[in-house]
């Protein structure tokens, strides 16, 4: 599925289209399908719509829309959790996604042991692993909690370890998901200077979010999204300025 | 295809994580812990070898060893399928949330499966010979069969795994098949008993060669039935590269459906 494209270009989205089955009630029963037979039970919906899409290497781009207008979707299907329906995506690098914080993790487990863990299904190998392990658990904040099962953690604590694993895995590509609007202040900080730091290094982002001034701050390029359509597509600061626009036109 | 194997091998770590996970995690909290894994076939071996000596008298010699050796390896191959039915859905949130080849899942309980088997046997050679039986040469034989057995089961559990997302009632049905399927196989009897117009539809039956190779090697002390084996493995290869060819395509829906 990955083909060569240009060296720097990170992602080719190429005419991608997805249709969802919205089932009015998920029937699995044989009785009720043998009752509803022939009956309408799945309705299709378009949630993309010929999504074209280049992003060149080292670029932070925004993906900016109301809800269900197909960013979380474009999203997952960049990060292979979800297929097109039709079209196809080009990928250059590797790709680590930030849709949940601490995915995976093991209550009963430590800290520790859940690092391994969680790092591991994010594709990373055990000497990749041994040679972030310091770092991960420096940035988490945790101290000898590292040792305590994560059970025992607080939401923000597991949050903080979470996020420490996912930014460790030192992506070529980057994809994240809202997940910038959680715990306090202090560490959406600690998570946007990250973000930065990692924007030096020349790693490519892909970032969705609500927030028009998110995208002016972190993001060159910015995607609008409207009802699985593309809106707009160009700089960061046009494209917020223009949504931020049409979001107090709408509610005046 | 083979950048799909490669792929899952380049996620071998995930699998050997997930492997003690399962492993660890079975027995947390208990105070016996990992040693249940020990535990569980010791107390099996003494109950049944307690029943059929003393209780249920069987015209077969040792007939507690002869239960024990095929029933392990059905157990191994048993609970993988059975727990591998439901490994992909139980698994519904990393599914949805990170992405990575999902043949690690249902891979990850056979892998679990495949450590307590080789544990148990730990418990069973010192039986062997509590209960004198000759251990001969043809032991060497066990790597190839288990080899056999293990492809059998993760193309089976691949398959199952996989079904159960879009067909939910799957995990049941494997549920009732499995015993049914127990008792086709010639675990708790012997194949010769088997009447000889029904021979032709239990040599069907590829966990029926694979469990009587278990009983020929630890148990009969004699080397496995070479031809059947082959034809066996064979058909297991086979059926592994179908199961992987399925896999692949049916799991590219598998985040929306579960």
């Amino acid at each position: 599925m990955v083909q060569e494209i240009s060296n720097e270009i990170a992602i080719e989205v190429k005419d991608v289209w997805k249709k969802f089955r919205l089932y009015h009630e998920k029937t699995y029963s044989l009785k009720e399908r043998i009752i509803f037979w022939g009956r309408s039970k799945a309705e299709d919906f378009w949630a993309l719509k010929g999504i074209n899409l280049t992003i060149p290497k080292g670029s932070t781009v925004g993906l900016i829309g109301r809800n269900g207008s197909g960013k979380s979707t474009l999203l997952k299907i960049i990060s292979r959790i979800l297929y097109p329906t039709r079209g196809e995506v080009k990928i250059n690098g590797r790709v680590s996604t930030l849709l949940e914080l601490g995915a995976g993790f093991h209550p009963d487990f430590t800290g520790r042991e859940n690092i391994f863990l969680n790092a591991s299904i994010l594709g990373l190998s055990r000497k990749e692993i041994k040679e972030r392990l310091d770092d991960i658990i420096a940035f988490s904040e945790l101290g000898d909690f590292i040792d305590n099962p994560v059970r025992n953690y607080s939401s923000g604590m597991y949050m903080r370890l979470g996020f420490a694993v996912a930014v460790h895995v030192d992506p070529e590509i980057l994809l994240i998901d809202e997940v910038l609007a959680v715990g306090d202040l202090a560490f959406q900080e600690k998570c946007l200077a990250k973000i930065k730091e990692l924007q030096k290094k020349g790693t490519t982002i892909i970032l969705v979010t609500h927030s028009p001034k998110q995208i002016q701050d972190l993001c060159d390029l910015a995607v609008w999204l409207d009802k699985g359509e593309m809106k707009m597509q160009g700089s960061a600061i046009e494209v917020a300025e223009a949504y931020a626009r049409y979001v107090s036109g709408k509610e005046r | 295809m083979w950048q799909r194997i490669k792929e899952i091998y380049a996620y071998r770590e995930m699998l050997k994580n997930l492997v003690s996970k399962e492993l660890r995690a079975r027995y947390k909290g208990s105070i016996l812990g990992f040693f249940w894994t020990f535990f569980n076939p010791l107390l099996m071996l003494i109950v049944y070898s307690f029943v059929f000596s003393f209780v249920m008298r069987s015209g077969i010699k040792n007939y507690a060893m002869f239960l024990f050796v095929a029933l392990l390896p059905w157990n191994y191959l048993s609970s993988s399928i059975l727990q591998g039915a439901a490994s992909l859905v139980q698994n519904a949130s990393l599914i949805k949330k990170v992405y990575f080849p999902r043949e690690v899942l249902p891979l990850s309980v056979v892998l679990a499966n495949l450590i307590n088997y080789l544990l148990s046997l730990l418990i069973l050679m010192p039986a062997l010979m509590l209960f004198k039986i000759r251990l001969t040469w043809a032991l060497l034989a066990f790597p190839l069969v288990l080899l056999v057995e293990t492809v059998l089961v993760a193309s089976l559990t691949l398959l199952v795994s996989v079904g159960n997302v879009y067909f939910r009632d799957l995990e049941h049905i494997t549920g009732v098949f499995m015993t049914a399927w127990f008792f086709l196989t010639p675990v708790v009897y012997s194949a010769d008993t088997v009447p000889p117009n029904a021979k032709k539809f239990f040599s069907l039956n590829p966990a029926a060669h694979i469990i009587e190779a278990y009983r020929d090697i630890f148990y009969e002390g004699m080397w496995p039935d070479w031809k059947a084996l082959l034809y066996v493995g064979l058909g297991c290869l086979i059926l592994f590269w179908l199961s992987l060819l399925a896999f692949q395509r049916w799991q590219k829906d598998i985040a929306e459906e579960i």
